[in-house]
């Protein structure tokens, strides 16, 4: 172990205590109640950047500007051949990736990452993409779909427009991202988003939520200067998501981290189920999962505890750099 | 047709016709500006700005770190995040946030620091450009205090003014020497200042290169060199005009060791704001044996002071007092700036002084060995001095390298 290797594990240590303080007198407008367990299991988990909450968390944008990406549109019932239409503009658009640090990016419809596109498995998914960018882009979704709708050779020219349409399947959590050359470049640059399919029986009722776990490289040097989860670093550490203790919480969670191997999410003081892809029953019971570029899958949490719970990456590099949030559990 | 509109206007009116091409240039400056610089569009595109800060100075208090930030480029920079170590910290500003440029400020990041560790501190500008730092080992900075005053002062004190008085010291047995041996201690200052003089142009262009291009390092340099060197260049004249001799006749006696002193002091200025600074940033571990270094390094400094009045009458206590004191004392006024300012700026400036400073004395004493010495320059004793002074200034370096 180097000398700097040794710090960066010390440090937090160090920093521990006068920041579980600081965490513990709750610096945000939502103010958890009293009394609850959750402050001081957070606290130990998270030393270091448990002061980053609320107006103390350096995050761009005001409350929820990004509940359109959080929030998924409704599911629908089963109903084979219904057509779902969506139409995707990409976009050349400077956006605010963390607190007064801007970024050329390219995004569909504006946002990094895109809208959320839902169908139910069956549906015949029509998607109208327009080119109203500077470069070729495509879309390329993950599933089951003819050759010539794989976004990968039929290549959009600036000012183009061309329609994807293949029924949606199979179910699960899958997503949809730009594959033009280069294609680094292209996801890097924001071209990405969460695609849900819904399963013919549908899931039981949940506060649904949809996480896309992403990261900027805004000095172009093929390292990301930035981690976030749909967008702009601390967000949901300035603005805590807050869901109800009696209903199940379900994200959908998918991971288009550009130039990193790995991305994770990780929650604090209590456990989930976590369905790889979605695309099962099966699930593993767990308080952390590690995902690959493109992997994602589906998190299911009855929370036991009310209050202010940490999530975030389990790298603690991500975390430091904008990859964190907490959820405010209330009865 | 303006020579008879100048002499109409009578004999001062040159001055007037001198403004002439000054007001054209405002003119056509404005109408260029006024066009929107659309000659830029006409051969390509201008590059967008780099966008990186120069991070003049971190430091380390109980409880916080402070990173000291300029902007070195022409178009306005902004501070958006801070980070220590890959980790974007808090932080609140003690100055502006847009910096135009060449303009500073201070971010203060409350931070519990470890001692010793090393960091790397980062300033992402509103581009998403992080410029970084790296510190080798964080070490508390001390801010201006009594102690720290007199602290510096002493370490000045010890590594310039004690080991010129001591260097003095060897006065009385020059007096008695042979004036060949004379005239090799004076070949002996000249190698030595010789030495001065390369030592602060290197040390001058290793912190020019460190400045943004905007401040101009080199030219500051070629300033600085031009201004001692002449400013001394005029004194030393004004000394031979007002000591009955010939105008050009090389100085000596009391007047060339003060011009010798002079030419120390200003390179013990150098010495003392680098010795300062690097206390300051904690890049110097000043034990006893870098002091003790200093002090044999610049024990020769003296010996080069006393040779030039080795000859003629005697000089007063209190005028042996002063000449120490303008040869060290400068090391003092070093230390505390480099200590509680430290301004790589001010850094090249004062070395480039030293060089000119250095190289006019070399001069004087040239002038002086040739005229006076036994066998004129060409002589064994002179040689063998001018490369010993050189020779003793590289052994003695080693001590403080």
């Amino acid at each position: 172990m180097t000398r700097r290797q040794l710090l960066v594990t010390a440090a937090p240590a160090v920093a521990a205590v006068p920041l579980a303080k600081l965490a513990l007198s709750g610096t945000s407008e939502a103010a958890p109640p009293p009394g609850h367990a959750g402050h001081a299991g957070m606290a130990m988990d998270a030393p270091g950047h448990a002061a980053m909450v609320g107006h103390e968390a350096p995050a761009p944008g005001g409350p929820h500007e990004l509940d359109g990406l959080l929030h998924p549109p409704n599911p629908l019932p089963h109903k084979p051949g219904r057509v779902r239409e969506y139409s995707l503009t990409a976009v050349d658009r400077q956006i605010e990736v963390a607190k007064g640090v801007f970024y050329s990016a390219w995004a569909y419809n504006g946002t990094v990452p895109g809208p959320v596109i839902r169908a139910t498995e069956d549906d015949l998914l029509r998607v109208t993409f327009t080119n109203g960018g500077s470069h070729p882009h495509t879309i390329h979704f993950h599933g089951i779909h003819p050759a010539n709708m794989d976004g990968v050779f039929e290549i959009v020219s600036p000012g183009e427009t061309f329609t994807y349409e293949f029924p949606a399947r199979p179910y699960g959590m899958q997503l949809y991202h730009c594959h033009s050359t280069p294609l680094k470049k292209h996801i890097a640059k924001g071209l990405y988003g969460a695609f849900i399919i819904d399963p013919p029986n549908p899931r039981p009722p949940a506060q649904e939520l949809v996480m896309v776990l992403n990261g900027f490289d805004t000095d172009g040097d093929g390292e990301n200067n930035f981690y976030a989860v749909n967008g702009p670093a601390f967000y949901y550490a300035k603005y805590p998501i807050r869901v109800r203790r009696s209903q199940t919480v379900r994200i959908y969670l998918a991971n288009l981290t550009e130039f990193d191997l790995v991305n994770s999410f990780h929650l604090h003081g209590d456990f989930f189920r976590y369905y790889p892809t979605g695309s099962s029953d099966h699930f593993e019971y767990t308080d952390t999962v590690m995902l690959c570029q493109g992997q994602r899958g589906i998190i299911e949490i009855d929370f036991t505890n009310t209050g202010r719970f940490m999530f975030h990456a389990h790298q603690s590099e991500f975390t430091e750099l904008g990859w964190m949030g907490f959820f405010e559990v209330v009865d | 047709m303006a020579s008879t509109a100048a002499g109409r206007l009578g004999p001062g009116a040159w001055r007037l016709w001198a403004l002439l091409p000054l007001l054209l240039l405002v003119g056509i400056v404005s109408l260029f500006a006024s066009s929107g610089a659309s000659l830029v569009d006409l051969v390509g595109r201008a590059p967008p700005p780099t966008d990186e800060f120069d991070i003049r100075r971190v430091e380390f208090k109980p409880g916080e770190i402070r990173i000291r930030v300029t902007n070195p480029q022409r178009p306005k920079l902004t501070i958006a995040t801070v980070m220590v170590d890959d980790a974007i910290v808090p932080f609140r500003l003690d100055g502006p946030g847009t910096l135009g440029r060449l303009r500073s400020s201070t971010i203060v990041v409350p931070f519990q620091w470890v001692e010793d560790d090393p960091y790397t501190i980062g300033v992402t500008s509103s581009s998403g450009i992080e410029t970084t730092f790296d510190v080798p080992a964080a070490v508390e900075t001390r801010g201006p205090s009594p102690r720290g005053f007199l602290g510096y002062a002493l370490i000045g004190f010890l590594v310039g003014v004690v080991p010129v008085a001591l260097g003095l010291g060897w006065l009385p047995s020059l007096r008695r020497a042979d004036a060949r041996w004379v005239a090799a201690f004076m070949a002996m200052t000249a190698g030595l200042l010789s030495f001065l003089a390369l030592d602060a142009l290197a040390e001058a262009l290793g912190l020019q290169a460190r400045l943004p291009s905007g401040f101009q390092g080199p030219g500051l340099i070629l300033l600085g060199v031009s201004a001692s060197y002449l400013g001394l260049t005029f004194v030393s004249q004004r000394f031979s005009a007002t000591g009955r001799r010939e105008r050009s006749a090389p100085l000596e006696g009391a007047a060339l060791a003060t011009l010798v002193a002079i030419g120390i002091g200003l390179h013990n200025l150098g010495e003392g704001l680098a010795i300062g600074s690097s206390i300051a940033l904690g890049e110097l571990a000043l034990g006893t044996f870098l002091i003790v270094g200093f002090m044999i390094h610049n024990i020769t400094e003296g010996l080069g002071i006393a040779a030039p009045i080795a000859r003629g009458e005697r000089i007063s206590l209190t005028r042996l007092v002063a000449l120490a004191l303008i040869a060290g004392a400068p090391a003092i006024a070093g230390a505390w700036i480099g200590g509680f300012l430290t301004s790589d700026l001010l850094g090249v400036f004062f070395f480039a002084l030293a060089v000119g400073a250095a190289m006019q004395v070399v001069v004087e004493v040239v002038r002086y060995v040739a005229r006076r010495a036994p066998g004129g320059l060409r002589s064994g004793p002179v040689i063998g001095g001018y490369l010993a002074g050189i020779a003793i200034m590289y052994a003695t370096g080693l001590l403080v390298a």
